[in-house]
């Protein structure tokens, strides 16, 4: 599934960039995040937690940065595997300075897999769209901390 | 079904099952058409069912100045049966009427629908078009609040832990009010692709007021205030409704999967709008 | 001995009788696999791959193993002695991959079996599954079949570099001089999509070993009881006569269950380790995921033709999607489809050839019409192409090329014998019935209006009867016995494993006929390899047109016992058997069958050369397969605005040959119809580029529910067949073939206005709409 969007952001490109790699701020900004533990440069784990109705599950997750050229663009990775099944997401983020603040724009591929792609399917789509703008609408609110 | 271990109740009152949520772990157990499903594969592992169906006075449908009340406990077939809302809240008991299948209406109830908030539940456009408020009952708090404030995303709406949808108030309909609900079905679950509900007031002939509610379109159920606003006023021709309906999704980052695509859905939005208000018009006085 | 006068009583043959097996089924006393409870059974669940393609780097069964209640965990490791899951079917250069009952290193599908959990309740069995860590390295995966056959493309079978399983071509005639003569060509490529099967029943397995007898009794939701034995007892390693296989009640097959499953040897597997009865019920989910799949073509076709419309040849490119294993039959199904391509036409000139292709999904396979539903869709959609290319009546140009009633037996250019035909006549009475120069009229109104109406016309022929033995894998014969107790009651047993079509009835029909004796003194049992003594199974509507005559010969051969022994009773040689009774035509004195019965067990005396007893068993081997046909017209209505379409007449005239009971043979093409619209309209096995399946329950996977049924208006014409003493020719299948090219065709003619040639299935509203945009679907 392809996935894209675009969002402001009330801070200068610089830090938005920063904010972008800083575990600390991704693991509040990532839905469900319970923390990220560095495993290499630019690799950390993760335990993640998945609520959406009543749909509940734990997974053990990894996030990646690579393609690192600050402050305009990153690729970041995050994938999950859990009981009900597994998610990838791969995307290219791209910084641009808009309107005194940045505009993070993203264009990527999520994978989803096991139990929830066969039962999700009608709501696949609006729920990957959603946890993304909660993964923004944190970003915004730590970056206006 | 092959759930992961539960622990059942079912209370025989109110306010042991209020006190059985107290605790914020339980989960009500409702028509169990949503949540069954994902228990069984174990999408959903709750620890303990709350099943509300002991529960006196949960269920059915009551007029009180001016307001019908429905009880959270209200199946989908209670809701499109009953002869005080195929009366006085017509639009309520036609959108429940397009639920699922047969099966579906026996068991699955309106606050089930309503707590699910499940982005294309067909529900959430006739209580937008009704300006529909929402009961909600915790051990100690009684509070009622708009449907605009209680769905706040997909599957997400703002009640806590222990909280519960004791029932939803609609208003009882003016005479002359014409509305008509409009569906276009998924063929697999019987969920709506797009659903619009339409309410529409005439004086002097012309609209006098306008309300269309959507649901399946976007990330969750809307008002969509723009069409109205271009009915309000005008004399409701076949010209005003089109350019009417033709920006009903306006602004709506339409939904797209395997059964429709995001512009088939967007431009369904405008068909089935045109067609809901077109009914809901020329049935009004 | 009072002389007796016999009154003919009138045949059962023939008439509207319901369904001797509904009152249990209606009445939920009906045992099926699920309702088997035995005493110390334990459950199994299954652990599955949720990556179409992985390598397994490890497994840990240690939480698993220490959950209280779980008795056994297997892996591929403890299974890979278990013989592959068999391929029955076999063509040139055929690569057969080896198909373990667990997977031991590697993953090929999404759903893939990788262990078994086995404990003493399905709570506890499912809570284990979920504690076998599988560690597994994702690889890339293949799902579209043309895709797969791309350079570069990933290897489902890394031991192969590219993903062809075979290459098969078949020529019959001279096309390269049809093509050459011919006046006008037309080319389309036409899918058939993947489709669910989706019996209501799921499959299920019960297995139990009694250590004593060293016997292994497997009850499996089957269509092919014996069959299973005999490949079952390979796979295990167990002698034939050691294994029992049962088919209780059968919930609905369609193909599905004309196979041999992993599971099926897993659960024997399981039972012999533990020395306990261990059950497994199919989830829904893993029937979407693990469930042979039907259909999955994509079809070139180039049709030649005159300008008159005589069509001269045809060639096809057929390009399998065969999944990432081959099922019992998976790879000769599209052959079947090659077999059929001529319809019902008359030329003779037509070359295929077919790419089976590996991809990282389940197995296709037989599913209700295996092949023939393709080709029809096919040759009738090119028919129509056809016509509208040369601007004539789509019926027209049928007549014109239909083989006519004197020019059979036919020998098709694909090397078949159709054995008996009338074509004009159930088209002509579907027009008939249609009205269709009112419906062209009305056609012609509605497109002054602006409106879209369509008319579709589709003729079909299928090969039924499967089918002389040499034409099939493992026999295509079938077995009945027929056993008299002393008290005159009748009982039939039947190879053919009937689940769902009715046979208990039609057989009780048969068989009362030819005794003369009530329905309710005969009684039909099937589906257990220890009540009846061999069978091929009920597939390829091959249940009465090759079961029933091995049923009719059994009668015939007890009906000379019969006589034997009245003839010994009424101390007479000159005695008829008529009516259940043996009449001395001399006295006129008579005996019953109960007496005639009785005499034989009690064998005070016998008849010169007879045993005791009143039995009588007979293997059929048919001389042909058999060759139903018929015509279906579908008007429909296509909403402008939205694309929705709306059947809102449906003819079906069928010819299966000689009718039994009228009552089944039009609930089979009501069925038929059911399942060909659900593939014309709504139904699709949706895979991801990464081989997840996207409709992996019901609530995505659309099939049709009777509210979206139009009614089906169902007819026939009853012409016999020659290869069998009942004339019959099979109808379990028909509807679904008659109905996806009748669907499409009136579609197609509906927005032939738009200059729309062909639509792909299933039509959803959105395709046709993007249509109506001026778009590509
Ligand atoms: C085949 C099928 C087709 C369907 N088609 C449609 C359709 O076309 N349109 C449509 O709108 N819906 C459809 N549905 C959903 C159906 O309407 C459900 O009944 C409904 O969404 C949930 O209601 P329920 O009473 O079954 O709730 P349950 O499944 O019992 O509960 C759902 C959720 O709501 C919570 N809950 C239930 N009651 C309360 C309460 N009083 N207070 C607080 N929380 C509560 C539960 O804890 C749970 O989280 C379909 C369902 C199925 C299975």
């Amino acid at each position: 599934m392809k996935i894209g969007g675009v969002y402001q952001l009330p801070v200068a490109r610089d830090r938005a960039y920063s904010m972008l790699q800083d575990p600390a701020i991704l693991a509040r900004c990532i839905p469900g995040c319970g923390g990220l533990n560095r495993t290499a440069g630019n690799e950390y784990n993760m335990q993640m937690k998945l609520a959406l109705a009543s749909i509940s599950g734990l997974f053990e997750g990894k996030v990646r940065i690579t393609e690192q050229n600050p402050p305009e663009s990153f690729r970041l990775a995050v994938e999950g595997k859990g009981k009900i099944g597994f998610m990838k997401g791969d995307g290219l983020l791209r910084l641009v300075d808009k309107d005194g603040g940045t505009e993070v724009s993203y264009v990527g591929d999520v994978q989803v897999g096991g139990t929830i792609a066969a039962v999700g399917q009608r709501l696949l789509d609006t729920t990957a769209k959603m946890m993304i703008k909660r993964f923004f609408d944190q970003l915004a609110e730590c970056a206006g901390q | 079904m092959i759930a992961q271990n539960f622990e059942y109740s079912s209370p025989a009152s109110l306010e042991e099952a209020l006190q059985m949520m107290a605790g914020g772990d339980a989960k009500i157990l409702a028509g169990g058409m949503s949540l069954i499903p994902l228990m069984k594969l174990r999408l959903a592992t709750p620890g303990h069912l709350v099943d509300l169906s002991r529960v006196p006075a949960l269920d059915g449908v009551t007029e009180e100045k001016g307001n019908i009340r429905v009880g959270a406990m209200t199946t989908h077939f209670q809701v499109e049966s009953s002869a005080l809302l195929r009366a006085r809240c017509p639009l309520l008991a036609a959108a429940a009427s397009h639920i699922g299948d047969m099966q579906v209406r026996n068991m699955g109830t309106i606050g089930g629908s309503l707590a699910h908030a499940d982005p294309a539940a067909d529900y959430p456009a006739a209580l937008f078009a009704l300006e529909a408020r929402v009961r909600l009952l915790r051990v100690g708090s009684d509070r009622t609040i708009a449907l605009s404030d209680f769905l706040v995303d997909t599957f997400t709406t703002v009640a806590e832990a222990g909280e519960m949808i004791r029932e939803v108030i609609v208003p009882v309909e003016e005479a002359g009010t014409g509305v008509s609900y409009q569906k276009l079905v998924q063929p697999a679950s019987g969920f709506a692709i797009v659903g619009i509900a339409a309410r529409i007031r005439k004086s002097g002939g012309k609209i006098s007021m306008a309300r269309v509610g959507v649901t399946g379109l976007g990330p969750m159920p809307y008002r969509a205030v723009g069409v109205e606003k271009m009915l309000e006023g005008t004399a409701g021709t076949a010209d005003d409704i089109r350019k009417a309906a033709s920006v009903v999704a306006d602004g709506v980052d339409a939904n797209t999967d395997i059964h429709a695509s995001a512009a088939y859905r967007a431009r369904m939005a405008a068909v089935y709008a045109g067609r809901a208000i077109q009914a809901a018009v020329s049935r009004a006085a | 001995m009072a002389p007796t006068i016999i009154t003919k009583t009138e045949k059962l043959v023939g008439q509207r009788i319901r369904r001797k097996e509904d009152p249990r089924l209606i009445t939920g006393t009906a045992t099926y696999v699920d309702d088997i409870q035995m005493q110390g059974m334990h459950h199994a669940c299954i652990v599955r791959s949720p990556y179409a393609a992985a390598k397994i780097a490890g497994i840990d069964t240690k939480a698993a193993s220490a959950l209280p209640g779980v008795v056994a965990v297997f892996t591929g490791a403890d299974t890979k002695d278990v013989g592959p899951v068999p391929c029955g079917a076999s063509l040139p250069g055929l690569r057969v991959p080896y198909h373990h009952i667990l997977a031991v290193d590697r993953t090929y599908f999404a759903g893939h079996p990788v262990a078994v959990v086995v404990a003493t309740d399905r709570y506890i069995a499912r809570d284990g599954a979920e504690l076998v860590e599988v560690d597994y390295d994702p690889l890339p995966a293949v799902a579209d079949p043309e895709k797969a056959l791309e350079a570069g493309a990933p290897a489902v079978h890394p031991e192969w570099a590219d993903n062809i399983a075979f290459n098969f071509h078949q020529e019959g005639g001279d096309t390269a001089k049809a093509f050459a003569e011919a006046e006008v060509v037309v080319k389309q490529r036409i899918t058939s999509q993947r489709l669910i099967p989706t019996a209501m029943e799921t499959r299920g397995v019960v297995a139990d070993y009694n250590t004593g007898d060293e016997a292994l009794t497997v009850y499996s939701s089957t269509q092919i009881p014996h069959l299973l034995r005999t490949l079952l007892a390979q796979m295990l390693g167990l002698p034939e006569h050691h294994l029992r296989v049962v088919a209780p009640e059968v919930g609905g097959g369609f193909g599905s269950k004309l196979n041999v499953y992993a599971e099926e040897a897993l659960m024997g597997f399981v039972a012999m380790r533990i020395g306990k009865p261990v059950k497994w019920i199919e989830s829904r989910r893993e029937n979407y995921l693990c469930t042979i799949h039907g259909r999955g073509h994509v079809d070139y076709y180039e049709m030649a033709a005159r300008k008159d419309g005589t069509i001269l040849g045809l060639r096809l490119k057929l390009i399998q999607d065969l999944g990432a294993y081959h099922q019992l039959l998976t790879p000769a199904i599209p052959t079947l489809s090659v077999l059929m391509m001529p319809g019902l036409y008359r030329f003779k000139n037509i070359q295929a050839d077919i790419v089976g292709v590996f991809t990282n999904c389940v197995p296709t396979d037989a599913y209700r019409g295996a092949g023939r539903p393709e080709a029809t869709h096919g040759i009738e959609r090119m028919v129509d192409i056809l016509a509208a290319e040369l601007k004539m009546d789509p019926v027209e140009i049928r007549m014109k090329n239909f083989i006519q009633p004197e020019e059979f037996p036919f020998a098709t250019a694909t090397g078949l014998i159709y054995d008996s035909g009338n074509y004009d006549a159930p088209l002509k009475k579907a027009l008939e019935l249609a009205d269709y120069p009112g419906l062209r009229r009305r056609q012609a109104e509605a497109r002054k209006q602006g409106k879209l109406m369509g008319v579709g016309v589709s003729t079909y022929g299928e090969i039924c009867a499967f089918g002389p033995s040499p034409a099939t894998p493992a026999g295509g014969w079938e077995c009945a016995t027929v056993k008299i107790d002393p008290s005159g009651k009748v009982t039939v047993g039947t190879g053919a494993s009937p689940h769902g079509q009715g046979e208990e009835t039609t057989f009780a029909q048969i068989a009362a006929d030819e005794l003369g004796v009530g329905m309710d003194d005969v009684v039909v049992v099937h589906g257990d390899t220890a009540v009846v003594p061999y069978g091929i199974g009920t597939f390829g509507s091959r249940g009465t047109a090759v079961g029933g005559p091995a049923l009719y010969y059994a009668l015939q051969k007890l009906k000379e016992k019969i006589k034997k022994f009245g003839a010994m009773l009424l101390e007479s040689e000159d005695v008829t058997f008529v009516e259940g009774r043996c009449v001395c035509n001399r006295s006129g004195k008579s005996v019953s069958l109960a007496e005639v019965a009785g005499a034989s067990y009690r064998a005070m005396k016998l008849p010169p050369g007879e045993d005791p007893g009143m039995q009588a068993t007979y293997f059929w081997e048919p001389p042909n397969f058999t060759f139903p046909f018929g015509a279906h017209i579908v008007v429909t209505e296509v909403d402008a605005d939205t694309g929705k379409i709306a059947v809102s007449r449906y003819i079906a005239v069928d010819d299966c040959g000689k009718i039994i009971n009228p009552l089944l043979v039009d609930g089979q093409v009501h069925g038929g119809v059911a399942q060909g619209l659900g593939q014309a309209l709504f139904e699709q096995a949706v895979y991801d580029e990464n081989g997840q399946l996207l409709t992996g329950e019901l609530m995505d996977y659309a099939i049709p529910k009777a509210t979206m049924m139009p009614w089906v208006e169902s007819h026939h014409t009853e012409t016999p067949s020659p290869v069998n003493p009942l004339g019959v020719k099979g109808v379990g299948e028909a509807g679904t073939i008659g109905c996806t090219p009748a669907v499409v065709n009136s579609v197609v003619d509906a927005l032939s206005v738009l200059g729309v040639r062909h639509i792909d299935m299933p039509m959803t509203p959105e395709k046709i709409w993007t249509l109506l945009q001026g778009g590509q679907a």
